[in-house]
């Protein structure tokens, strides 16, 4: 039997020995790549006009460094933006604005407050130095709100969760942001998802784990958002996580942007219902 | 009026018998293994007197028609057993039960090239086999012998992921293989994403494969098919056999239910890494922040009973059933998923007379889902199956030995139940539901008949008559089958064939590893059945009297191909259609192998050079998008494109106690999908900033490095008094070479003061990391017979 035993202890300490070390570094080589037109402009009733026009680069390129005229390398100046609403044209300047606080930055700026108007379109149209064009057109959506915020505690347990509910419209197509911020919204968001209402049946709940304690301050947001900015936004995270899961279908930013320049990005409006919660018993 | 001309060609061929003039008899029996009985596929009954010879069909039946004498010769033989010689008074129809035995092959020589030369005289082409004695002696990941694993070191077989059992056939997708276990449907083969298939080695008798040339009798996948026999028992003695591994055991049991006439086999297998899994997590569970190892296992069990009633007729019934289970459980949060297949299937053969044989099956085939999730105070459950109720009958006649009828039908009942999804709060507040049911109707009858022109020339001619009820929505359509051979001499064998397949079952599945949630789909209205023709051409050359040379070269077109599109959502869609993108393709390439069947050193080398491109995609939802022609990428292949793939195989029995064995392999690398570009998003206030977000555009267009990789094998016998055991030791990836598993790009990042207090992460590079899925792994197994 020993004989035996013996090959096969060996065999099981080899087993053990090599069961490591299964990723490393390589180089690869991918195909040319043309540089993009980014857009992002979010259009929230109250709020001045801001816009960030923005390039793609080749996945390899390297990063420019932090100290020297990182915006320069990524920022797209010298462009002609505009909004046109109502059939006005509103200018936008190509102005630096940076908000500390948040570390948002926009390159493009109108000082005009965006009217909270559910009816008519905002069109977008940008025209680069060598005469591209990047346009699109959205609405604002009527605002969603919160029905309720409901704190329900684990049996036996200090940890709490929170059900956001809303009630949805059964005869329309919806579709929905869902941000979570615990503290303040300066933080980041601690749930941020897209979500449609395929499935519901009228009252949606949106839930947390057990993670909250007695005095935890809670803010959730519901964004109203169309289908453009949902399929935008679905598609960006599964271009960010089929990054090389092989369960997974890569799958390129699903853009509507129109225009001659190939532009990728979003342009969109922002309503949302907001409530604020402290945890308690 | 059209059908007129071939039969009337039909009645023309039959007339052609020169023998007619002689008076004949007709020899009939079925070839069986002595010691248990099980009936053998493909034996070679050849009168070598009379320069005649047939083999057995798939159910051990052959059937020859002799010229009238007071004394024929005929020997019966099959590889790996000793040949039987039979002299037999042959002044009437004759039945023979033809019984070989294994042990001392003192012919073997003479064995092997009349199974070559059955070879060269069959029109059969582009077909590919294994035994379970190659599977089982074969090294594989962690010691678990999968016949599907070894059907993939034949060439024209690519396997998908490294280790997993994923068929590619001649530029076919997976879902384009028809994979049938004793005539019965196997909807998903795999367990554990594809690392083991469903088939238990122990209860298989073979595995046979066709990559083109079709039989008329098969049909509803474009690529292959797969036909899976299970072993009838033991029908002499109660035995058994079994293994205990590193990660299963198996246990198989079979005897005769009355001796010599019906036996009956029940195997199972089941992995038990959850055993040790959940003592680690019982040693465990005191500690806080321990999350614990979720529950998987898979198990199967195959059960048949083969029951002779009287000389005409024999009943068998079988059935399959397979799991797996993943389970996790803590106070909040449980989730509950398995999967699996069942299958039955209750058989019939009768011989009508010496000349005509049929199989009658009733099988039941089942794949399903379920996923059931609990949250405190919420509850989830989704689910996806296909049920299938099949019957078919199949005829072999053989009116005289230049032909070979066969002919039969079959109808097949589908049951789909697609994301059927209900979830809600136990209050009743909060409900969502989805789901949709489909059924249909398939139905395929067909004729074909082997006509033997001369001994250089013969041609297999048959028509499929496919068809397909969903709804209002029928299709159907004529599936012609063609192979012809011609012999250039008795080691030189030219052969072509021309097969037009009809598929009207799809599955829903984009990831690039078999998931077991992808669903099968029917056509429907808007979804037409998918459609190949292949036209094959080959030569084969025996070399001496045990090298067989075979070169085949084949082009397929591929119709109404199936992808999705960008972004599509495939789990719990109500409106799935709209995902769909229909396009077209075709295939092409050449296979070469040389083989050598017995001796003390046995193996082959396969080697195959191919290439697949799809286009014209067109999605059916009017806003959908696909990434290719439209963005002006143009054709695209698919990740399972693979160039070059050489297989050497090789099994050497040094003594009766010891044999070794090795398998090379080497690919082109798998294609990819990675983004060739790059851009930032910075998102509403309150989300936070993607630094890399990757810009995908043509599809798959990267090209992973080569694999390869030398698999070793030692199996040690020892012949204890209570039967036999073998321990097999393999080493899996014995040069430790790191093949990639997949690729992924990583940033990596400096974090910098923002200003303000705060602190920003800022990318510095990119780095791409290879990932492998094994080193070298040697594994053990325990294997007995008793």
């Amino acid at each position: 039997m020993a004989r035996i035993m013996l090959p096969l202890s060996f065999f099981a300490l080899l087993s053990g020995m090599f069961s490591c070390n299964l990723e490393k570094e390589v180089d690869i080589e991918l195909p040319a790549y043309e540089p993009r037109y980014v857009v992002e402009c979010y259009l929230e009733p109250g709020k001045p006009i801001t816009l960030l026009l923005s390039r793609s680069a080749p996945y390899f390129k390297p990063f420019p460094d932090i100290n020297q005229d990182f915006l320069d390398n990524i920022l797209v100046d010298s462009a002609d933006v505009s909004i046109i609403y109502n059939g006005v044209e509103i200018p936008l300047e190509n102005r630096l604005i940076l908000n500390p606080l948040t570390l948002k930055v926009f390159n493009y700026y109108a000082p005009v407050n965006v009217p909270y108007d559910t009816v008519n379109p905002f069109e977008l149209r940008i025209m680069d130095r060598a005469g591209q064009i990047i346009s699109a057109t959205t609405r604002i959506l009527p605002v969603v709100p919160i029905d309720s915020l409901v704190v329900q505690f684990a049996e036996n347990d200090t940890l709490a969760r929170v059900l956001t509910y809303i009630t949805d419209d059964p005869a329309e197509s919806n579709y929905y942001r869902r941000m979570m911020h615990k503290g303040s919204l300066d933080s980041l968001a601690i749930q941020d998802f897209a979500a449609d209402d395929r499935l519901a049946e009228g009252v949606i709940a949106f839930g947390t784990g057990f993670n909250y304690a007695v005095g935890d301050t809670l803010i959730a947001t519901i964004f109203h958002i169309d289908k453009a900015y949902h399929d935008f936004l679905e598609s960006l995270s599964d271009a960010a996580s089929a990054n090389g899961n092989p369960f997974a279908q890569p799958s390129p930013v699903i853009s509507e942007l129109g225009g001659t320049a190939d532009a990728i990005g979003i342009f969109t409006g922002l309503s949302y219902g907001r409530k604020t919660i402290v945890v308690s018993r | 009026m059209k059908y007129l001309f071939p039969v009337f060609l039909f009645c023309f061929f039959l007339s052609m018998n020169p023998a007619y003039a002689q008076e004949r008899f007709t020899l009939s029996g079925v070839a069986r293994d002595a010691d248990n009985g099980e009936t053998l596929i493909g034996a070679t009954i050849l009168a070598p007197g009379l320069g005649l010879g047939t083999t057995s069909n798939e159910y051990g039946f052959f059937s020859i028609s002799l010229p009238a004498r007071d004394s024929v010769d005929v020997v019966v033989s099959y590889v790996g057993y000793q040949p039987r010689a039979y002299r037999l008074y042959l002044t009437a129809d004759t039945a023979l039960q033809a019984e070989l035995s294994t042990g001392v092959q003192l012919q073997e020589v003479t064995v092997q090239a009349n199974s070559y030369r059955e070879q060269l005289s069959s029109t059969e082409m582009s077909v590919e086999t294994v035994t379970t004695r190659e599977a089982r002696l074969l090294p594989v990941l962690l010691g678990e012998s999968d016949i599907l694993k070894t059907i993939q070191l034949k060439p024209g077989i690519p396997s998908g992921s490294e280790g997993t059992t994923g068929l590619f056939v001649r530029g076919g997708s997976s879902d384009q293989n028809l994979i049938v276990l004793d005539e019965a449907i196997v909807y998903n083969p795999n367990h554990l994403f594809g690392f083991f298939s469903t088939f238990n080695t122990d209860a298989v008798k073979d595995l046979k494969l066709y990559k083109g040339g079709f039989p008329a009798a098969y049909g509803g996948r474009l690529s292959s098919v797969i036909d899976v026999k299970l072993k009838e028992g033991n029908n002499q003695k109660i035995s058994g056999s079994g293994g205990i591994g590193l990660i299963a055991s198996r246990l198989t049991l079979e005897g005769p239910i009355r001796k010599g006439n019906s036996s009956f086999i029940v195997s199972g297998r089941r992995t038990y890494v959850d055993v040790f899994t959940r003592l680690i997590n019982r040693a465990n569970s005191r500690k806080e922040d321990y999350t614990p190892i979720p529950d998987y296992f898979f198990y199967d069990l195959n059960t048949k009973v083969n029951l002779g009633l009287g000389k005409k007729d024999r009943l068998f019934v079988s059935g399959y059933f397979g799991r797996d289970v993943f389970g996790f459980d803590n106070d909040f949060f449980n989730f509950n998923f398995d999967w699996g297949n069942a299958t039955g299937t209750a058989r019939w053969n009768h011989v009508f007379s010496p000349r005509l044989f049929a199989n009658t099956a009733f099988t039941y085939s089942d794949y399903q889902y379920n996923i059931t999730s609990r949250i405190t105070g919420f509850s989830f459950r989704v689910g996806s199956n296909i049920r299938d109720a099949n019957l078919k009958s199949d005829f072999y006649y053989e009116p005289n030995n230049q032909h070979t009828i066969r002919f039969g039908f079959n109808t097949a009942y589908h049951l789909f139940t697609v994301g059927r999804l209900k979830a809600g709060s136990d209050d009743g507040l909060v409900q969502f539901s989805a789901g949709q049911d489909f059924d249909g109707l398939e139905l395929g009858l067909y004729f074909s008949d082997e006509i033997a022109f001369s001994d250089r020339f013969s041609l297999n001619a048959g028509i499929r008559l496919s068809g397909f009820l969903n709804d209002s929505t029928f299709y159907g359509a004529p599936e012609p089958r063609l192979a012809a051979r011609y012999s250039l001499s008795d080691r030189w064998s030219l052969k072509a064939s021309y097969a037009r397949m009809f598929q009207y079952l799809h599955l829903v599945s984009s990831a690039g590893v078999a998931l077991p949630t992808d669903l099968w789909y029917p056509s429907t209205r808007r979804v037409k059945p998918q459609r190949s023709d292949q036209l094959a051409l080959g030569v084969s050359y025996l070399l001496g009297e045990q090298f067989l040379l075979s070169w085949e070269t084949y082009y397929k077109f591929l119709d109404r191909q199936l992808q999705f599109v960008d972004g599509a959502q495939l789990f719990v869609n109500d409106e799935l259609e709209e995902e769909f993108a229909i396009g077209q393709g075709e295939a092409y390439g050449l296979e070469f192998s040389i083989e050598k069947k017995q001796g003390r050193l046995s193996g082959w080398i396969g080697y195959t050079l191919a290439l697949i491109r799809l286009s014209d995609f067109e999605t059916l939802a009017p806003d959908g998008r696909f990434a290719q022609e439209s963005e002006g990428f143009g054709p695209f292949s698919p990740i399972y494109d693979r160039r070059h793939d050489l297989s050497v195989v090789a099994l050497f029995e040094i003594s009766r106690r010891l044999a070794a064995t090795a398998t090379f392999v080497y690919g082109s690398g798998d294609l990819r999908w990675l983004a060739p570009g790059r851009f930032t998003f910075q998102d509403i206030y309150g989300a936070s900033f993607e630094a890399v977000v990757p810009d995908y555009q043509a599809r798959n267009n990267y090209r992973l490095p080569p694999f390869h990789r030398l698999d070793l094998g030692l199996v040690i016998r020892f012949f204890p008094k209570w039967g036999e055991s073998n321990l097999s030791l393999n080493v899996v990836n014995a040069y430790d070479r790191r093949n990639t598993f997949f690729i992924y790009l990583e940033p990596e990042y400096e974090t910098v003061d923002g200003g303000g207090g705060n602190q920003i992460e800022i990318p510095t590079r990119i780095a791409a990391k290879q990932v492998s899925l094994f080193p070298i792994l040697p594994s053990f197994t325990w294997n007995f017979k008793f």
